[in-house]
């Protein structure tokens, strides 16, 4: 049950990471390849129906840990009171800054939003890294299960990378994504930049790992056991980003791009079980799944009311998709 | 502002009540584009046609607001309610996981067809995803007053040995006549807001002489949904809410009424001040033995005043009264207001009568202000408690989140919701005054 639970959460997040993950994305990557109002309004405009809806994904999660693992919720956000405020302001910031810049007919409106939605997407990018990277670090906790560091605990190196190496993965991914849903100009150079950006990821994804593996290699032994088959997963599909975008498919690239982040919070997920907040230094505990659970009636009572719920997202999402697939730059945006 | 708990409930209330102006504004506006867009899926009402995109634009923007307002008030309870989340989380992250699961993404989903399919679906699947919106904010309400009702009157749980929560009875949880009649009460409030929203701008655009026929439609429709609305406000829901308030919080009604000793026969306050030193209403004017048949159906029954109860179980009895005063002020003049305009409509002069078209436009802030009110009387009159009889706000407050933090995300908070809050009337009032011919006109060419 506990298992189940974990999963349901892990999967939440990855969904969330891959599909708001190209809105940050194209966000961080717009003024890269974007030129021209015209040009910026189409990558606006791609990302323009989807956004709220993404976000959604983040309010399920949130809700999920909330019902799921009650102690966990009030741990991690009271203990990372500040810098999640920052988080939820940067969301806030940057949804308000898509919405906002096709309400004036103005150069200098738009100019402002667009830098505005690429700054606070590119932050979040980097600090749900840094976050990732802290909760797979472990959090100094106390006896009650509340996180006692600072901020500055928070920026440590390893974090820092992975803060980084996220930056790099979500730009890829909003690469991919304008490949697929823009055409002309725009579209080539973002595959063109999609191309040269894949080492950078590449290269960061194996120092993130290997580091990952030294973290956790004191403490259990058979992590990276665990962790073998999605490092795998991980390589091939980071391998298929480069093998299709070369062979000009963006449809498969961004697949399994897709494929590439999922594997990542999946692996992550993998490393920390069962905890949900392990402790630092690794091997001293924290909080996890049995501790922070509502019993075995109240998971399985949550699961119940919540999966087919879910199950009926994906799939009026999917009509809604069908019904709407088209000519993106057909899309009017109010 | 020395202790964090202080600090805590003024974040709190501050956030929530910014975020709730939206959804004040989608609940109420639902039915109508719902309403209008099967009109213009029926056949060729171009008013009806006008009015779905131009109130999906309005709802739109309503929405991202409501939205990127309503996030952190989901993690409120993480951030600065943590003990009291790790104690309650397993009853009230059951509803607001259900609220994510069931309503928003239905709405959010949806509305993507709304603004941005409508020249791809035809205009019944256009018709079916409004009304899916609309059930979507109405669902997305009754998780919220459903986990607030469970708090205001804790039922279906018990305490596990380690001293948190835990739900036994979800279907009490979500069954609650409790929380029923608080569901009803709220919605039939948003939809008095929305009503008198479409009846001011209609009453706008008659008196500014332009969109006329849109107008007239616009103030017709909103002027009866407003009578009907505002009439069940009071009766049967908000009468149900005394009653159950009366059972279940019998100093909450005391402070509402700002009644400080038990009396046969009490009678109801109109105007007054009331004064927690002296425990008494200063230069009351009041109706005699009216509160003891409100609350009782009997003009002799015995109401319980402040003073039965410790003065340490009282919630903040100025605010409560004032807020509970503003409220049903309020409410009875929005009767008042619609029943004119009905009367005028039944005549044949509603829509030529100046004098109330500017009563009506002028009016539509104060829906809001009575929502709003309505909220501060049900939670601040909720105080101390955070659960109802279980647990005390001053020890839900996160012990390890500092006053000084607080005050610095309040003030975060403060700026931000100003800059949004600008934003927000810029947006709107542009679309009004765009207008829904303009707007209709505009999106066309931009789609072909």
């Amino acid at each position: 049950m506990n298992i189940a639970a974990f999963a349901l959460l892990a999967t939440t997040i990855a969904i969330y990471v891959v599909l708001d993950g190209y809105d940050l994305g194209v966000a961080t990557v717009a003024p890269l390849v974007a030129r021209g109002a015209a040009q910026r309004a189409a990558a606006m405009e791609s990302i323009g129906p989807f956004w709220n809806g993404n976000e959604v994904w983040l309010i399920a999660a949130g809700g999920l840990l909330f019902a799921l693992f009650p102690r966990a919720y009030a741990s991690a956000f009271s203990g990372f009171y500040l810098p999640f405020t920052v988080v939820l302001w940067l969301l806030m910031f940057r949804g308000i800054s898509l919405e906002l810049r096709n309400h004036l007919a103005s150069d200098l409106w738009r100019g402002f939003w667009d830098t505005a939605f690429t700054g606070a997407s590119a932050l979040l990018a980097v600090l749900f890294g840094v976050a990732l990277g802290n909760l797979v670090r472990g959090l100094p906790l106390g006896a009650n299960g509340y996180f006692l560091g600072r901020f500055a605990f928070l920026l440590n190196p390893y974090a820092l990378g992975v803060g980084i190496f996220a930056l790099l993965a979500l730009a890829q991914h909003g690469l991919a994504f304008l490949t697929l849903r823009t055409d002309g100009e725009l579209a080539e150079r973002s595959r063109r930049l999609l191309a040269r950006l894949w080492w950078g990821v590449l290269l960061l994804y194996c120092a993130t790992t290997l580091a990952s593996l030294d973290l956790r290699s004191g403490t259990t032994a058979e992590a990276p056991m665990r962790l073998a088959p999605m490092v795998v997963l991980s390589l091939v599909a980071l391998g298929a980003v480069h093998w299709f975008t070369r062979s000009g498919k963006p449809g498969p690239a961004f697949a399994a791009s897709s494929l590439f982040l999922a594997s990542l919070v999946l692996a992550a997920a993998i490393t920390m079980y069962p905890y949900l907040l392990p402790a630092f230094p690794a091997g001293s505990g924290g909080i996890d799944v049995t501790n922070a659970g509502t019993g075995a009636l109240g998971t399985a009572r949550t699961l119940a009311l919540t999966l087919p719920g879910l199950a009926a997202v994906v799939a009026y999402s999917i009509f809604v998709l069908r019904r709407m697939r088209g000519d993106p730059k057909s899309t009017s945006a109010r | 502002m020395g202790s964090a708990v202080v600090a805590d409930r003024i974040q709190f209330a501050f956030t929530v009540m910014f975020h709730y102006l939206f959804p004040i504004a989608t609940i109420g506006l639902a039915p109508f584009i719902a309403w209008f867009a099967w009109r213009a899926a029926r056949g060729d009402d171009e008013v009806a046609r006008g009015a779905s995109v131009f109130w999906t634009k309005i709802f739109a923007i309503n929405f991202a607001v409501g939205v990127v307002t309503g996030i952190p008030m989901e993690f409120a309870f993480g951030t600065n309610w943590a003990p009291f989340s790790a104690k309650a989380g397993a009853v009230i992250g059951q509803p607001l996981a259900m609220e994510g699961v069931y309503a928003f993404f239905l709405e959010s989903v949806f509305l993507g067809i709304m603004l941005y399919g409508r020249r791809r679906v035809s205009p019944r699947l256009y018709a079916w995803s409004a009304t899916l919106v609309g059930i979507g904010s109405w669902l997305s309400g009754f998780f919220i007053v459903a986990t607030d009702a469970w708090m205001q009157h804790p039922v279906g749980y018990r305490m596990a040995s380690d001293g948190s929560i835990r739900l036994v009875d979800i279907g009490a949880l979500l069954f609650s006549p409790f929380a029923w009649w608080q569901y009803a009460h709220v919605l039939v409030g948003a939809l008095v807001a929305g009503s008198f929203i479409v009846a001011g701008v209609g009453a706008y655009y008659l008196l500014a002489e332009r969109n006329i026929e849109d107008g007239r439609r616009y103030v017709r429709l909103g002027v009866l949904v407003a009578l009907v609305a505002s009439a069940l406000v009071i009766f049967p829901t908000g009468d149900r809410n005394s009653a159950d308030v009366t059972k279940y919080q019998p100093v909450k009604l005391a402070a509402m009424e700002g009644l400080f000793h038990s009396t046969n026969g009490a009678p109801l306050a109109i105007i007054g001040m009331p004064d927690t030193q002296r425990r008494e209403l200063i230069d009351p004017v009041v109706v005699p033995d009216v509160l003891s048949f409100l609350a009782y159906g009997n003009f002799t029954a015995n109401v319980k005043g402040l003073t039965e109860y410790a003065d340490t179980l009282w919630p903040p009895v100025a605010l409560t009264y004032y807020a509970y005063h503003v409220m049903v002020g309020l409410g009875t003049i929005f009767i008042a207001v619609a029943a004119l305009a009905v009367l005028l409509l039944w005549r044949g002069r509603l829509t030529s009568f100046r004098p109330l078209l500017w009563v009506l436009m002028l009016a539509m802030p104060f829906p809001y202000i009575a929502n709003e009110a309505g909220w501060v009387v049900s939670e601040v009159g909720r105080q101390p408690w955070v659960i109802y009889g279980v647990m005390r706000t001053a020890d839900a407050a996160s012990t390890n989140v500092a006053a000084g933090e607080t005050i610095f995300t309040l003030i975060g908070y403060v700026g931000m919701y100003f800059l949004l809050g600008l934003l927000f009337m810029l947006l709107v009032l542009r679309e009004i005054g765009l207008g829904p011919n303009v707007a209709t006109h505009a999106t066309q060419e931009a789609e072909v």
